[in-house]
């Protein structure tokens, strides 16, 4: 029961927090910034708490909590947890404080809506991701774009409004087809079951045409992949990066990213199973060519922004690579790859804003010799490069060796009765691993060695870490090593819902035999 | 009937004309000016509640049988409209208001209530007509510049217009059917006879025309740019609901005959994607809630489309959200000169002078775009499932797309409030107090709407 309380709890104590704000005054940004960072703790504790109460290897939702919302249409408050939306939540209840405690010296303007926009962001990612209705999740999934249009608009940099509507634009366009495919369904539950009804459970029952599964997947698949973002609907995410501030980098690479992944894992693929059946070569294509494609421009970037956002293209395309493996080991890695990213990226964009504070600049040209120069930066640097890169003993290793591994397990018995692109496709998406080496081994030659150099920095002195950075820093480096050492735990809560899984998207197959 | 049935079946047009006779009453005999706000608050506050109490209680009857009745579906609608009509009150007091603004506005009220009512074609040109005559005087009332009896002389005209095509739609009627009503409207709207047709379509047109749709809306911007403040808070929404769901009346349970359906999916179509675009070039605030109601009225008809017992439940309630946030807007402009404050440039940088404001229109605007959690998702979510159900699947994809279009305009004003530095010297101040009490009102039922959109689905 009071676990229960718990998830309602977790996902209301930003909104709170919010309303909490209103009632601050706007010249004490210190209380509002301590307030927005104790509300955000909590939840964090929270997510610990109900990470730890999940049990690995019970089917189904945990925690779920169900009432009636508009019931003349079937629609229910609906959320729980389970081990697809398990450790997404857990990364963005560990995120949220870091972005807070980032932004204490970066952010200086705005603060009272600066921080009522993270809390607002915060509420709808962790509603997106509890969300076990299909309305509800919908609603969530646009009014996250909310806060993020307003953090990219008022704090970004020059050229933000161009930014923020590209990005806004871009992700309304797919929500569009998505609400008509969201009314289309509903309709069909209510002409199958005569009961409206938006649960995810009943959706997937379904059973319907595969023509229509292809209408509504296209649907679905195009808002997910924008979000994702898949080559070619990438676009907008250099920009968004580049003109965000650092809050805004760290949210939108750590979590926001995810929700087209996870959109993928929990809806897309297996309300449509046949349609994803046919869908896969494309997708995985698709994937392959992000992971090769997106590495490849982030190989060829001076703004260091920029670097890291190609990255991401790259790092989630390995995450699509993992779903459509459909195999245990490839699902489990696709979703420790997704978290992995979102501790490394963020990182590596709070690492970023760290030096632009002080520099003004995110020209790689620009700078060098930080590892004499700032010394504790550099070790910093260095670890999430590792993680980066997928060094063993860190969470990027545990994410693609997965990945890789499920994507080659599937590929191997189609190999052997002729089908050969599968197969092909996992290869080239090994290159991608030393297309990474080099393009984060290019980062940290430019930034760390050479003479030493740096913009003008601000009172003459290029100042090290200071305590609050290393906090932030070293607690995101505590987790990605975590993972790297003990995935074990982290497996086994996410293995009953990733068998589901597989059940729901290889009916016929019978899901478990493939490993 | 008894007569105890007779006064209650029409008690909120009664109440609406005891207001009007008291005000009269007030200027007559009172020696100096007198304010008219608390008589006019109280008698649309009255009415609204004797709708909404006879709506609850489930009262229907027909006082003046085959011309005026009453159902639950007419109690509701007018309780939407006398209750909208309460925070354009507020607004008016905060602008120039006197007894003849307040006479008017409640003659307007009692022609939407008989609109509502109408059980044949007389009644519903009477209703028509007395919902429309008062709004000519009451653009021009206000007169501050002379973009005012501009604005007033094109809406007569167009309004003029409007009222020969009904007349000529009407006679049709009685031409192809022998009677005038409702009912042989509906056997018209069957029927393929081509006499029958062109009554239909120009009864449609007619209300179309009043409604703004493309390609009858040329009067719309340039009445919505001159009148004041809440004379367009006025037309945009209490005039623009009361004719949809006249309409949605008027076919009852008949549904659209192959003809009309191609017009009904045709012009509303083109009316979001022209009001939309259109809007996008708007430099003055009015312009663009005119050119954005051109575009809202066309997902309204496209609701026309719908099932018959779902489409009135769908536009009712996208009509009480859609007033609900345009008046919203309106209610937290800047006040200052008319010209002044009517200027999209003087929007820049508001969050930084009145952050309140700022964000209850982005608030408003953001549900004018149907994104979620506001409640013109709900709205527009309703809208097309409805038109969906009814089974035409690519007409709602089309329709959803076209919406699309409208995002911009409205991030558009989110960006110059929050996103650009402040207009150089703007003129404006933040909100009077009876504007602020219009918010207050309106932010309430917005959250109400918003948050349990299923109590407000059940009531309707």
């Amino acid at each position: 029961m009071s676990e229960i309380i718990a998830v309602n709890l977790l996902l209301f104590l930003p909104v709170l927090g919010g309303v909490l704000l209103l009632a601050l005054p706007e010249r004490r940004p210190d209380m509002v910034r301590g307030l927005s960072l104790l509300v955000l703790t909590a939840q964090l504790v929270l997510a610990a708490w109900l990470y730890l109460q999940f049990e690995a290897g019970v089917p189904g939702l945990q925690f779920e909590t169900r009432i009636p919302w508009i019931p003349a249409w079937g629609v229910h408050y609906h959320v729980g947890l389970d081990g697809l939306n398990l450790l997404l939540v857990l990364l963005t209840a560990f995120l949220g404080p870091l972005v807070v405690a980032g932004a204490f010296t970066s952010t200086t303007r705005d603060v009272k809506l600066f921080h009522g926009m993270v809390l607002f962001l915060q509420f709808t990612m962790l509603g997106t991701f509890l969300a076990q209705d299909l309305f509800l999740f919908y609603l969530f999934w646009e009014a996250m774009l909310i806060p993020m249009f307003l953090i990219i608009g008022i704090w970004g940099g020059e050229r933000r409004i161009y930014a923020t509507l590209k990005f806004f634009l871009y992700t309304a366009f797919g929500s569009i087809l998505m609400l008509a495919a969201v009314i289309y369904l509903a309709f069909t539950v209510l002409a199958q079951d005569g009961t409206p009804s938006f649960a995810f459970t009943d959706l997937y029952d379904l059973g319907l045409a595969v023509d229509v599964q292809l209408l509504l997947l296209a649907a679905f698949a195009l808002s997910f992949a924008i979000k994702v973002p898949m080559v070619p609907l990438h676009t907008w995410l250099p920009d968004a990066h580049v003109e965000a501030p650092t809050a805004g980098s760290v949210i939108l690479a750590g979590v926001l990213l995810k929700m087209g992944t996870y959109g993928f894992l929990k809806l897309g693929f297996p309300l449509f199973p046949d349609a994803a059946q046919l869908a896969t070569p494309l997708i995985m294509t698709l994937a392959v060519l992000s992971i090769i494609y997106g590495a490849g421009l982030a190989l060829v970037q001076d703004d260091i922004k920029k670097i890291i956002a190609y990255s991401s293209v790259s790092h989630l395309g390995y995450v699509m690579l993992g779903l459509v493996s459909y195999s245990l080991l490839g699902v489990q890695g696709a979703i420790i790859q997704m978290v992995s990213h979102g501790l490394v990226a963020g990182g590596l964009f709070l690492m970023v804003g760290m030096i632009y504070e002080r520099c003004h600049s995110r020209d790689l040209a620009a700078y060098g010799g930080f590892a004499k120069l700032l010394p504790v930066y550099s070790v910093f640097l260095m670890l999430l490069t590792l993680a980066a890169i997928g060094l063993p003993t860190t969470s990027g290793f545990t994410g693609e060796f997965l990945v890789l591994l499920g994507a080659f397990h599937a590929a191997w018995p189609q190999f052997e009765q002729g089908i050969t692109y599968p197969l092909a496709l996992a290869s080239a998406a090994v290159l991608g691993i030393v297309l990474g080496a080099l393009y984060m081994l290019r980062l940290v030659r430019r930034l760390l060695f050479g003479g030493p150099r740096a913009p003008e920095a601000d009172g003459g002195v290029l100042r090290d870490l200071s305590l609050r950075e290393m906090g932030i820093l070293g607690a995101l480096v505590a987790a990605i090593f975590y993972i790297g050492l003990f995935p074990n735990g982290f497996l086994q809560k996410t293995e009953q819902a990733v068998i589901e899984y597989q059940q729901r998207v290889l009916p016929a197959q019978g899901g478990e035999d493939r490993q | 009937m008894t007569p105890d049935g007779l006064l209650l079946a029409a008690l909120p047009e009664h109440l609406l004309l005891l207001g009007i006779l008291a005000i009269l009453t007030i200027d007559l005999v009172s020696s100096r000016p007198r304010d008219p706000f608390m008589p006019a608050l109280i008698t649309v506050l009255a009415a609204g509640a004797a709708a909404f109490s006879l709506h609850t209680a489930g009262h229907a009857g027909a006082p003046f049988p085959g011309h005026f009745s009453v159902d639950a579906d007419a109690f509701a609608a007018k309780t939407l409209l006398f209750g909208l009509a309460v925070p354009v009150l507020f607004l008016a007091r905060a602008e120039r208001f006197d007894g003849r603004f307040a006479m008017l506005l409640l003659a307007s009220l009692y022609g939407a209530g008989l609109l509502l009512s109408a059980d044949s074609l007389v009644m519903l040109f009477f209703g028509l007509e007395l919902l429309s005559l008062p709004l000519y005087a009451l653009v021009v009332l206000t007169f501050r510049r002379p973009e005012s009896a501009e604005a007033a002389l094109k809406y007569l005209v167009l309004g003029g217009v409007g009222t020969a095509v009904l007349l000529m739609g009407v006679s049709l009627t009685l031409g192809a059917t022998g009677g005038l009503t409702v009912d042989d409207f509906r056997a018209a709207l069957a029927s393929g006879d081509v006499l029958a047709r062109g009554a239909v379509v120009l009864v449609v047109a007619a209300f179309m025309l009043k409604a703004a749709i493309v390609p009858f809306h040329a009067w719309a911007p340039d009445a919505y740019e001159g009148a004041s403040v809440p004379a367009t808070a006025f037309m945009a929404t209490i005039v623009k609901a009361a004719v949809v769901l006249a309409l949605v009346r008027l076919f009852g349970p008949a549904g659209a005959g192959p003809g009309l359906v191609a017009v009904l999916i045709a012009l509303p179509l083109l009316s979001m994607v022209w009001g939309n675009l259109a809007a996008m070039r708007q430099q003055g605030f009015r312009r663009l809630i005119a050119y954005s109601s051109i575009a809202h009225a066309g997902y309204l008809f496209l609701a026309l489309l719908g099932l018959p017992d779902a489409r009135f439940e769908a536009m009712a309630f996208y009509v009480l959200v859609y007033g609900l946030t345009t008046l919203l807007a309106l209610a937290c402009l800047p006040s200052g000169e008319d010209w002044l404050r009517d200027r999209l440039n003087s929007l820049k940088g508001l969050y930084h002078r009145d952050p309140r404001a700022a964000i209850l229109i982005a608030v408003a605007m953001l549900s004018l775009a149907g994104i979620p959690p506001f409640p013109g998702f709900v709205a527009k979510f309703l809208i097309f499932r409805t038109v969906m159900d009814a089974g035409l699947v690519a007409v709602a994809v089309i329709g959803l797309i076209a919406s699309y279009l409208g995002i911009y305009l409205y991030l558009r004003v989110i960006q110059y409030m929050f996103m650009n530095p402040a207009a150089s010297h703007p003129r404006t101040e933040p909100a009077s107090g009876h504007a602020a009490a219009a918010a207050l009102l309106l932010v309430a039922a917005v959250v109400l709407v918003g948050v349990f959109p299923g109590v407000v689905l059940g009531w309707l």
